[in-house]
């Protein structure tokens, strides 16, 4: 463990995990008020560590370049956590036959170095040091802050692990390790029936979740024979030179050898050996494994089945909604799901799904944000909303999507961070109030936070040059890209029905503009590239795709108007109109200390640059350099997703597009509510079918004769002659009353704006489907336990002191009685033996 | 007298002193006197024992009774040491002042004391003198139930 990298990788945990530790133990006695700065210092340091090993990987991807596999990638194992040789035997199971034969049952503790990982560990640990540094200052005089930081050390731990894990086991187990911090974190207050719940609500929602992840380890272990990501020998041994001597081994020898001659490697289920190769099932097992893997990042990024605990989880303190709820916790899944791009891509039908949930959740949580009065609940809807935008970008499949989703991944980190924090800055002021409605105007009193929550809000929404812009652009570049692709495919088919479509490649290419300027960093000749994935899709999976694909462009259009809408919304009504404050905020409300806004100004200057550093050419706006080192990443690099590769370029129309309906969403947002606001209330009328329901209303009816255009036109028709004309219109209206009575009725609590406020009834619908039947039957099962089960339980138990009551009244307290008792037994006894030895 | 009737003796000899002793011990109620009864049965016991041993010949009755003064010796000591702590706590040697260690649902053992004899003078019966009308029963004579 000499070079940086193997350091790095284990100091990044490791410290973290030791301040947990250190003031789990010192905290409540010696630490107290000052618990923060172990934990500060050890975030901090493996936010250096973590940039070292980014900085580190990009040159081991620049030295390795083209005579790698796939990708660059570096694993180092700890130690094993289980050896059990020729435990299991794939054969005659769905394993290719490369998978099959006997198996050691073998867990290393590994962890692993690509730039995904790099990428995710420099994320986690930058924002997290600055949330520890704003929780600092937010935590100030709680009861419980050496908890809070003990809680958050085991988090980053859990988190860092999580991302740097080389094995689906151990991405298991730091999965649920994460979701026990942020259970923790969740119910922090936990005296607060509120906070409790939420927890609890969190830990169950996320056990669906887990099980559809645990169920797709199940099916990989069974499919690939091992849940290593990485290649190995089978005594875990993952030196570069054996690895190698052993695959050119297995290529060297026959295919069908069951005993090849040295030893035999196991190629991880994302190794660079398997990748390369191709060498994935595909069909409905690759189908089910992607749908269940995706069931797991569902529950973890709250997409749309399982999103009902996200916005719950805003109970615990801000900072953690800033670190665990918005910026790190839930992009595991994506974080996965980008991982195991390799398997997602040999499922069309997966991708399409992911793609699909993604879309919807996003629509769902942006309209559902438009109406909230907590800030932070429309901030969880919005991340709800941009983690749907993220598997969007996944489910496009190819390279753009995936590298989109996780660039996305980044630039969200920070403004959302940031956005929460400054939303914890103004709880903090405001005395812990956070609904909209009871503050106001606060642009003078705390002018820190108002201009950074206003980057925040820029990002987000996707205004140039904010980083949100460039993320959400190159999503929507990738699926512009996507759908173009597929019409080429189409088009190529109309035109030679019969030839092999190999031509995608190229015909993205020139599509392109500077494609000579950026080879990619994997280059192949253009005459012997493989047929690309479509060409094995059939027409009308083709012309399905097409059309889905192009309708979720459309809903994610509207969506980022949406974004825009409800984030200025929110800006407004906090920031701007009559100054209000709640008496909660008392002698608090001014701006927020020093330490807490330091860390929103940093970020802030991220959420402004992030995106425009990331350009690595001036000239080409859509080159990335983030993009770039992420291609270097073994599942990126190479396979299916590898030759969906085009050259970067800055789309101008769809930038402008979203830009323009960005700049839609936040004029009108601006203009509802910056002034009085009687717009904003006369549109929360009309979007609640206010004054529909008086068409049921005879009196109402006949009195419409009273308004002055409509009595006059009667008037003119009665006069000449056409009363029937007003007598028919009449029974229509009657008749059009009835029909509209009971739907009427239901839809005072159906209204676009009642859905909207009341979360489209998700948690009233969870509750009739799942959670009152359950509590019926735990009811039941509660009365059959007491009764019948403890029933029998207690009269077994009744039977000993029934006994024991006929021999109490022996128990006189005499010693002679007793002598006298044990003398006749004794007596008997003896008779008896005397009686028997007799007869 | 030959072996066997000698043995018979002695084991009659025990018994006796074995049954009397047990008899002490249930019928006492002074610690004492039962701690004494109980000693008299272990003495019925080892006689029997030394008779056994004096018939057969060997030494195995008598290394048992040395065996059982040696205990008895503890036994003794420790006895009359609980003996006396009970008394000290008491006041009394009586066993059955120890009867609270009974069951609780049960009723407490009461002595029943010897009836006090009556202090009244004895009315002892006489003979009407001879010759001597008895007295008229005025009440016969003022009540007549059967008219």
């Amino acid at each position: 463990m000499q070079d940086t990298i193997s350091l790095c990788l284990m100091l990044i945990p490791a410290l973290p995990l030791a301040a947990a530790v250190l003031i789990g133990a010192l905290g409540p006695r010696l630490l107290k008020n000052y618990s923060h700065l172990p934990l500060i210092l050890a975030l901090a340091g493996s936010c250096v560590c973590a940039l070292a090993l980014y900085r580190e990987v990009g040159l081991e991807q620049a030295k390795s370049g083209a005579q790698s596999i796939a990708g660059f990638e570096k694993v180092i194992t700890l130690w094993t956590w289980a050896d059990i040789p020729d435990a299991y035997d794939l054969r005659g199971t769905g394993a290719t036959a490369a998978d099959s034969g006997p198996r050691a049952f073998r867990l290393d503790i590994a962890l692993r170095a690509d730039a995904l990982t790099a990428m995710m560990l420099a994320m986690v640990t930058f924002i997290s040091t600055l949330v520890a540094v704003f929780a600092a200052g937010y935590m100030e005089g709680d009861r419980g802050y050496w908890r809070f930081f003990a809680y958050m050390g085991l988090f980053v731990f859990s988190m860092t692990m999580l991302v740097s894990v080389s094995n689906f086991a151990l991405l298991f187990v730091f999965w649920e390790a994460v979701g026990v911090c942020s259970y923790l974190l969740i119910g922090f207050w936990y005296t607060k029936p509120e906070a409790a719940a939420a927890g609890v609500k969190a830990f169950l929602v996320n056990r669906v979740g887990d099980f559809g992840f645990a169920l797709a380890l199940f099916l990989i272990w069974c499919t690939y024979g091992t849940l290593n990501y990485h290649d190995s020998l089978p005594d875990g041994s993952v030196d570069a030179a054996a690895l190698e001597a052993a695959s050119s081994n297995a290529t060297a020898g026959s295919p069908s050898d069951a005993a090849p001659a040295g030893p035999a490697l196991i190629r991880g289920v994302l190794g660079q050996r398997r990748i390369a190769a191709g060498d994935y099932v595909t069909g409905g097992i690759a189908t089910a494994i992607c749908l269940l893997l995706l069931i797991g990042a569902c529950g973890k990024s709250a997409q749309f089945p399982l999103h009902v605990w996200l916005p719950d989880a805003m109970e615990g303190p801000t900072p953690v909604s800033a670190l665990i709820h918005a910026a790190t916790m839930v992009t595991a899944g994506v974080y996965m799901v980008t991982r195991c791009t390799p398997l997602f891509a040999v499922s069309p039908t997966a991708q399409l799904v992911v793609a699909c949930i993604g879309a919807f959740t996003a629509l769902l949580a942006g309209l559902i944000a438009l109406t909230q009065f907590d800030l932070k609940r429309v901030l969880a809807y919005s991340t709800i909303s941009q983690l749907g935008y993220m598997f969007l970008a996944l489910g496009v499949g190819t390279f753009a999507g995936v590298t989109s989703g996780m660039y996305h991944l980044f630039t969200h980190a920070f403004f959302k961070a940031l956005l929460f924090l400054g939303a914890g800055s103004v709880m903090h002021a405001m005395g812990g109030v956070i609904d909209m409605r009871q503050f106001g105007g606060l642009r003078r009193l705390m002018p820190h936070t108002h201009w950074t929550f206003l980057f925040g809000c820029l990002a987000l929404a996707g205004i140039f040059p904010f980083a949100g812009f460039w993320s959400k652009d190159a999503i929507f570049a990738s699926l512009h890209d996507k759908i173009h692709e597929l019409d080429h495919e189409i088009e190529h088919r109309d035109e030679h029905s019969h030839a092999p479509a190999v031509g995608q490649h190229e015909g993205a290419a020139t599509h392109g503009t500077s494609a000579d300027l950026h080879p990619s960093p994997l280059p192949k000749g253009d005459g012997t590239s493989p047929p690309g994935p479509l060409a094995k899709w059939s027409d009308s999976q083709l012309a399905t795709s097409r059309a889905v694909y192009q309708w979720l462009y459309y809903s994610a259009l509207l969506t980022a108007f949406l974004t825009a809408f409800y984030t200025f919304r929110a800006f407004s009504l906090t920031f701007y109109g009559d100054e209000v404050i709640p008496h909660e905020a008392g002698h608090h409300a001014h701006e927020s200390p020093p330490l807490m806004v330091m860390p929103l100004g940093v970020l802030a200057v991220c959420a402004l640059l992030v995106g425009i550093l990331a350009i690595s050419n001036p000239t080409n706006w859509g080159t990335n350099r983030l993009v770039d080192f992420l291609a270097g990443t073994p599942s990126l690099a190479a396979g299916e997703i590898a030759l969906t590769k085009v050259p970067e370029q800055f789309h101008l129309p769809i930038a402008g597009i979203s830009t323009v309906v960005a700049v839609a969403g936040m004029g009108l947002a601006l203009y509802m509510y910056l002034g009085d606001r009687s717009e904003a209330r006369f549109l929360q009328r009309v979007f609640d079918l206010q004054g529909l329901n008086r068409l049921t209303d005879p009196q109402w009816v006949l009195g419409l004769e009273r308004v002055w255009w409509i009595g006059a036109t009667t008037r003119f028709l009665r006069r000449n002659h056409l009363g029937w004309l007003v007598t028919l219109v009449g029974y229509v209206l009657a008749i059009l009353s009835l029909i509209l009575a009971a739907p009427l009725l239901v839809g005072n609590f159906v209204t676009p704006y009642k859905l909207s406020l009341r979360k489209f009834y998700f948690d009233e619908l969870y509750a009739a489907l799942f959670v009152w039947p359950l509590q019926l039957a735990a009811q039941i099962a509660f009365w059959i336990d007491r009764w019948l089960v403890d029933g029998l339980v207690n009269l077994v138990g009744r039977v000993p002191p029934a006994v024991g009551s006929l021999m109490r009244s022996l128990q006189m307290g005499l010693v002679q009685f007793y002598a006298l008792a044990m003398v006749l037994g004794s007596l008997i006894l003896i008779a008896a033996r005397l009686y028997y030895a007799a007869g | 007298m030959n072996d066997l009737s000698l043995l018979y003796n002695y084991l009659l000899v025990g018994a006796i002193l074995f049954v009397l002793g047990m008899v002490g011990f249930l019928v006492r109620r002074n610690m004492i006197v039962m701690f004494l009864c109980a000693e008299m049965m272990l003495q019925g016991i080892s006689l029997s024992l030394v008779a056994f041993g004096r018939y057969h010949g060997n030494l195995g009755g008598q290394m048992l009774v040395i065996f059982i003064i040696t205990v008895a010796a503890c036994e003794a000591a420790i006895a009359m040491a609980l003996i006396l702590m009970l008394a000290r706590r008491s006041g009394r040697l009586d066993a059955a002042a120890w009867q609270d260690l009974r069951e609780e649902s049960q009723p407490p053992f009461v002595d029943q004391g010897v009836p006090e004899e009556r202090d009244e003078e004895p009315v002892w019966p006489h003979l009407t003198p001879a010759g001597v009308a008895p007295p008229p029963n005025l009440s016969e004579q003022l009540h007549r139930p059967r008219v």
